[in-house]
């Protein structure tokens, strides 16, 4: 189309039409990006702003409620709620769990979820479509209630302990613990990362599996070769919204962890609400912004990677 | 006994496929020696292609026995068969290169580096193919990934290579000069190959022989010309070619009431401006440009006609007088006469 008009001579009024077009769909976009500025941009930058000492303008009535505040001792701010947070032994603590728990939980969360899906293409059948089926029923439960059901099961005086103690076997008690808490990250972030890796596992077609095989290719060969690195944008994909959800979670760690140390989302809570020092809570949320934004930039070089490959860019 | 075996390229006994409780395939038997190049010809969902993946070892066969050079591979998974297949959308993995496409094989079967570098660079060289080794199959034309992808089977050095629809995705231009490089290369080589397809050009120029199936089962299987000049039954005849064809009785060179089925090869027409034996008189009603020849539609008396010619070309509404030269002659779908 766009030759036949070059011939035509008319190059020029498509090339005007395309910017105004162009200008046009930016037109459309703005409404959203204002809207994330807003409500999402500025209120980080405030929050930046007030854990380096800033502490007039917005952060002024903050200031003054807040206990531990160190105002800005240079142009730039100061580091002190900073340098207060990393001598605080129980935030060292804390971020050791919650990157301990993250990750445990991410690789168990792939690793079955990429199991179901595995087993959904290759072998298929009605057991599969059930396991499918019943692996995203956690996504219509409620976190609160998941924990709560986890809570009962698990607990000292919860279903499994009292099972095993009626034949004499004397079960532990996993609420309070990190396991109680990796066990309901699982729970919560399994179904969303079944139907992305699903998804993404069911889309290699047929041929590429066969041709594999007819290569002399094992099964595992050909999930290790062929099906895991073609599905390998959508198991990032799952694999990073699944660590930043469990690095940032609170219910879970609320409901099922250990008070000391306790994952970061709750530690948050605690210094901004209970021990009110708003400065190192948000000293703390930057971390775990800093630490998911890591994760983000796997995510969007899984997305380049991919685009390359199919010759998108 | 030994010798046959060895030189066998492929036999199918018997075989029967069932898929979703319909009969797909029905005591197929077909053998075929070794370097031959065979095609399995027919339309859509007449089960060319369930035969090839029993053949390669996708489907297994609810009877029969497939036998790779002598070889009993019936049970045996494709992984574990002696074939190398083309797939028709050529199945090349995205993420790896193309060298690395066509050493995925040799990987497999754990051959050392070196050796499998130098195996595809042959392989590769085969195909003219050399420049896009370092090339993801992405960037690449249809017609070099369907090079690439034969690289890829030929490197395996299969005992029988097999070749799903391999031109269809192809310009016409382009499945012309891919079907003479494949012809070429398989002459070469001595590869004993399996083709399916359903285009009958393809079919008849570039094989030895052809299996003309219908319904899950071979109508005729033989060479191109006597397909074409001794169709077995009225099926192959109507399917191979451009056919009149006439239910009735054919006397002194007109069509007359009758039990029989009569076809007649467009070319086996004779046309005249001038009366002579057995030439009845029609009228030119279409005349067609086919290239290197003129399709011409004349009504007789007895029918329709079409007929090729390329000497005497009659102008629309002409009196001309049509000969029939040869003809076949059907009862119940079997050649006869």
């Amino acid at each position: 189309m766009r030759s036949l008009l070059r011939r035509t001579g008319k190059e020029g009024s498509l090339a005007n039409n395309g910017s105004g077009s162009s200008l046009f769909g930016f037109a459309l976009s703005l409404p959203p990006l204002l809207l994330v500025l807003g409500f999402v941009g500025i209120p980080i930058l405030i929050g930046f702003t007030f854990s380096l000492g800033f502490t007039k303008g917005p952060n002024r009535v903050i200031a003054i409620i807040g206990q531990q505040i160190h105002p800005k001792t240079h142009w730039w701010g100061t580091f002190a709620a900073y340098s207060d947070v990393f001598h605080d032994s129980r935030f060292v603590g804390d971020l050791v769990l919650t990157l301990a728990v993250t990750a445990i939980s991410t690789v168990l969360v792939i690793v079955i979820a990429l199991a179901i899906a595995l087993h959904q293409r290759l072998v298929g059948g009605r057991t599969a479509s059930v396991l499918a089926t019943l692996s995203i029923v956690p996504l219509f439960v409620p976190v609160v209630i998941s924990a709560w059901a986890i809570h009962t099961f698990y607990g000292g005086d919860g279903f499994m302990r009292s099972f095993f103690a009626n034949i004499g076997i004397n079960f532990p008690t996993l609420t309070s613990t990190s396991t109680a808490i990796v066990i309901g990250s699982v729970w919560t972030s399994l179904p969303f990362s079944i139907l992305m890796i699903s998804s993404g596992v069911q889309a290699v077609p047929d041929a590429l599996i066969e041709s594999a095989k007819d290569c002399g290719a094992s099964t595992l060969k050909v999930i290790s070769t062929v099906v895991v690195p073609l599905a390998q944008t959508p198991i990032i994909i799952a694999g990073s919204f699944t660590a930043i959800g469990i690095m940032g979670s609170f219910t879970i760690p609320l409901f099922l962890g250990p008070n000391q140390p306790t994952m970061l989302g709750v530690e948050i809570s605690n210094f901004f609400g209970s021990y009110n020092r708003p400065q190192q809570s948000l000293v703390m949320a930057f971390i775990v912004f800093l630490a998911a934004s890591g994760i983000a930039v796997l995510y969007i070089w899984s997305n380049v990677k991919s685009a390359k490959e199919n010759g998108r860019i | 006994m030994k010798n046959v075996e060895a030189n066998m390229g492929l036999e199918l006994r018997g075989l029967k496929k069932i898929l979703g409780g319909r009969v797909i395939i029905e005591n197929l038997d077909l053998s075929m020696a070794k370097g031959e190049m065979i095609s399995l010809l027919g339309p859509s969902g007449c089960g060319k292609t369930t035969t090839l993946r029993m053949i390669a070892g996708f489907l297994i066969p609810d009877a029969g026995t497939v036998k790779v050079a002598g070889k009993d591979v019936t049970n045996l998974g494709p992984e574990k068969r002696p074939s190398a297949m083309v797939f028709q959308n050529y199945a090349l993995w995205p993420h790896m290169t193309v060298s690395r496409n066509v050493a995925y094989p040799l990987k497999i079967k754990g051959l050392g580096k070196i050796e499998t570098a130098e195996k595809v660079e042959a392989a590769l060289g085969l195909v003219n193919l050399l420049h896009h080794q370092d090339s993801r199959p992405g960037r690449i034309s249809g017609g070099e990934q369907q090079r690439v992808a034969l690289a890829r089977a030929l490197v395996q050095e299969p005992d029988v290579l097999l070749l799903d629809e391999p031109l269809s995705n192809l310009d016409a231009k382009l499945r012309e000069k891919v079907r003479e490089d494949i012809r070429e290369l398989q002459r070469r080589l001595g590869i004993t190959t399996v083709i399916v397809t359903h285009d009958q050009e393809e079919a008849l120029s570039i094989s030895d022989r052809v299996a003309v199936m219908n319904a899950g089962k071979i109508e005729q299987f033989s060479n191109p010309q006597d397909l074409y000049r001794h169709p077995a039954t009225e099926y192959v005849a109507t399917f191979i070619g451009a056919l009149n064809r006439f239910e009735g009785n054919l006397v002194e060179g007109r069509i007359v009431s009758g039990s029989d089925v009569i076809g007649i090869r467009p070319e086996d027409l004779i046309l005249s401006s001038q009366q002579n034996d057995d030439a009845l008189p029609g009228t030119v009603e279409l005349v067609i440009p086919r290239g290197h020849f003129f399709e011409v539609v004349i009504r007789r008396e007895d029918g329709i006609f079409k007929a090729f010619t390329n000497e005497f070309i009659p102008a629309v509404g002409e009196n001309v007088f049509v000969k029939i030269k040869k003809s076949l002659r059907y009862q119940n779908g079997k050649l006869v006469g």
